[in-house]
């Protein structure tokens, strides 16, 4: 087989898994959009859909069509986009810090978010002015610019901007803890916990927008740079003997995971293990070239969150489990299928 | 031929005869009927039939003025139901006891939506958005404590510069009693309040002692710090209202405190909530308070424990709720008890 034939045989195979998980996640999204509390029969959830879309003007129970439209399905696709950009900034981070444990919160931004949402919830900063995610997003990148400063622009190196990320979120957890203990009550304090936990009950369309936006920029930009990504797994030497220009890549991509990361969690709260294990996952499936890993990243990403926000709605009736707790629970068996099965192909 | 007794006992039964059958002092409502609520215009065609409630002081508020019927659910139960309230929520559906989903509360098919706690609405809310019920044609309500205005007296922040008092829970009454066109019963609970807070307050003389209080919430644990309540929550409002004050002198709504603070500050009287919350501390029940406060070996040498000036409180009357005023006269009755109150 030549070299051509293998790359386009290559492209074909990954082409041909990108549209088979394209099409899995608009199903899932579907199920999203179809499974819930409340009983709607399946009829009215597709006419709910398409009287949006403005293909039928079938007359709906105003109920019905809002908790289809404005609520399941606009939370069925901000989670995909958050699924989208928590998995590709763990794989971005991943391969910067040439570390298998990294992922989004790494550089302490859900910390330095924690803060900034108990410094309005609590503190009353901003006196009602200032809206929790607006305060979360400030705080998120309060806790980057110290890491920054830390690592000296990251170019401290892997192991010192790692450190620099746990002396941040470990000042930004103590500041949040301090605030809380100092101002809060009881019942503060859970609201606190309730928020950070991360759920997507108080998301709507709005929300997606932002969300898209930023998550297609977001891998754009990362894309562009896929190669030079490829480069960073040898080393930044070896980056540099290719002509890649180290640092000015490195700050650029630490502060687009950053800026991802922190729109992330200021609208939907910390989501852990999306991060950590869907780029591992994805390596497992298509290989290290980050022309291949990061599509595959966003759309398991996608569909792996789609399906946790599921099991969370229904999983407890009348109540909303956090939405950490079923990624952790739903993560880890699907992962230690992979990771087993990597070791038995070895 | 009547004993002083059975007259009040009579007295007693008639009480909330009297007050159904008042003749109508309040004009009914008049729909549409026109209100602004937190900055949120709200028209009402009619009074609500499907009310579902969102915190425990709005479903009790709803209660008190009889409204079960019109009731389709509520949600976020911290503490017991008032007793007397009891049988009329049975009627109501308890949609959850905590958080409830957007989804639980639309499919109740409500036609107006009360809220207490900025978690439960708001645009912070992760529950729902009042927006979310405009959109719908629902009306939404938000307690007036929440309003951006109240800000810096609210509760929702961490401190609270005056001292709390009933006006906005009055407000509440009032507004939602017009909402329901129940205005004869919101009237007549808000003087039955009035009342109640009155009679509290004349039994105050200049005769009656100064009282310093420590209104303990609850701890996690018998080794940790305990929560207070502060100097001008509602905590403090009942210390005035019994004409003595709160030995926790800071703005603090929740103040934490060691139990070196609390002998340093020495309180005359120590209230005890009973905290029904199921979260499994130790020290949300008042007698494992009281139990801990005598068996220290430090604690039990405060005045207050050696003379047993230990008084019990529903810890709900610490929240600036309609409890407070019950937990006002819980303390009142004990201290009389105890000689310290007339």
């Amino acid at each position: 087989m030549t070299t051509l034939q293998r790359y386009f045989g290559e492209q074909a195979g990954l082409g041909l898994f990108l549209l088979i998980s394209t099409v899995l996640l608009l199903l899932a999204v579907a199920a999203g959009t179809g499974i819930g509390e409340m009983p709607i029969p399946l009829d009215t959830i597709f006419f709910a859909v398409t009287n949006k879309f403005g293909w039928t003007a079938i007359e709906l129970d105003p109920i019905h069509q809002s908790v289809i439209w404005d609520y399941r399905l606009s939370r069925a696709l901000v989670a995909a986009c958050c699924g989208a950009g928590l998995a590709l900034c763990g794989a971005i981070l991943q391969s910067l810090l040439r570390n298998a444990l990294a992922e989004p919160y790494v550089l302490g931004v859900s910390a330095g978010a924690s803060t900034g949402a108990v410094s309005i919830m609590i503190l009353g900063v901003g006196s009602g002015a200032v809206t929790l995610s607006a305060g979360a997003f400030a705080g998120a990148l309060c806790s980057f610019i110290f890491v920054a400063l830390l690592s000296d622009g990251a170019r401290a190196g892997a192991g010192k901007t790692i450190l620099a990320g746990v002396a941040a979120s470990q000042l930004f957890n103590a500041l949040t803890s301090y605030i809380v203990s100092t101002s809060g009550n009881a019942q503060q304090a859970r609201d606190v916990m309730f928020w950070l936990l991360g759920s997507f009950g108080g998301v709507r369309w709005p929300e997606f927008q932002l969300a898209l936006v930023v998550v297609v920029i977001g891998f754009l930009v990362c894309m562009y740079f896929a190669k030079a990504l490829d480069a960073f797994a040898f080393g930044d030497d070896a980056a540099a003997s290719l002509g890649i220009p180290v640092d000015a890549v490195r700050v650029i991509l630490f502060a687009v995971t950053a800026l991802l990361t922190a729109a992330i969690v200021s609208m939907v709260g910390s989501i852990g293990f999306v991060g950590l294990v869907v780029p591992h996952a994805a390596r497992f499936i298509v290989g290290p070239s980050h022309m291949r890993l990061l599509p595959t990243c966003v759309v398991t990403g996608a569909i792996f969150l789609v399906l946790a926000d599921i099991v969370s709605r229904i999983i407890l009736p009348q109540q909303v489990l956090p939405i950490g707790v079923v990624t952790a629970l739903v993560g880890v068996p699907f992962f230690s299928v992979i990771l087993y099965r990597s070791q038995r192909a070895k | 031929m009547f004993s002083v007794k059975s007259v009040s006992a009579l007295c007693g039964l008639m009480l909330p005869l009297a007050l159904s059958l008042t003749p109508a002092q309040a004009a009914a409502t008049v729909y549409p009927l026109q209100l602004t609520n937190c900055g949120v215009e709200l028209t009402f065609e009619k009074a609500p039939e499907r009310a579902v409630t969102l915190g425990q002081n709005s479903a009790e508020i709803l209660l008190l003025l009889g409204l079960e019927d019109s009731m389709a659910g509520t949600a976020f139960w911290p503490s017991e139901i008032l007793p007397e309230l009891a049988e009329a929520n049975e009627k109501v559906k308890r949609l959850s006891q905590e958080i409830p989903t957007l989804e639980s509360i639309l499919a109740e098919r409500p036609d107006f939506v009360a809220a207490q706690l900025a978690h439960l609405l708001g645009p912070e809310s992760k529950v729902a958005k009042r927006e979310d019920f405009a959109n719908l044609g629902i009306n939404s309500y938000v307690s007036p404590t929440l309003c951006t205005a109240n800000h810096d007296t609210g509760d929702v922040h961490g401190a609270r510069a005056e001292l709390w008092n009933m006006d906005q829970l009055y407000q509440e009454i009032d507004e939602l009693s017009q909402i329901f066109d129940v205005q004869d019963r919101g009237q007549a609970l808000i003087a039955d309040f009035k009342a109640r807070e009155a009679a509290l307050r004349a039994r105050v003389s200049d005769e009656t002692a100064d009282l310093s209080y420590a209104f303990w919430f609850s701890s996690p644990s018998p080794e940790a710090d305990a929560y207070l309540g502060g100097k001008n929550g509602s905590s403090g409002f009942i210390a005035d209202l019994l004409g003595g004050h709160n030995v926790i002198q800071t703005e603090v709504e929740w103040p934490t405190v060691s139990w070196e603070g609390i002998m340093a500050a020495n309180p005359d009287v120590i209230v005890v909530g009973q905290v029904a919350l199921t979260r499994g501390w130790e020290l949300d029940n008042a007698e494992n308070k009281i139990a801990f406060l005598k068996a220290d070996p430090a604690i039990s040498q405060l005045e207050a424990v050696k003379q047993n000036r230990l008084v019990v409180m529903d810890a709900q009357a610490m929240n600036p709720t309609i409890r407070t005023i019950y937990g006002a006269e819980q303390v009142a009755a004990q201290l009389e008890e105890l000689g310290l109150f007339k």
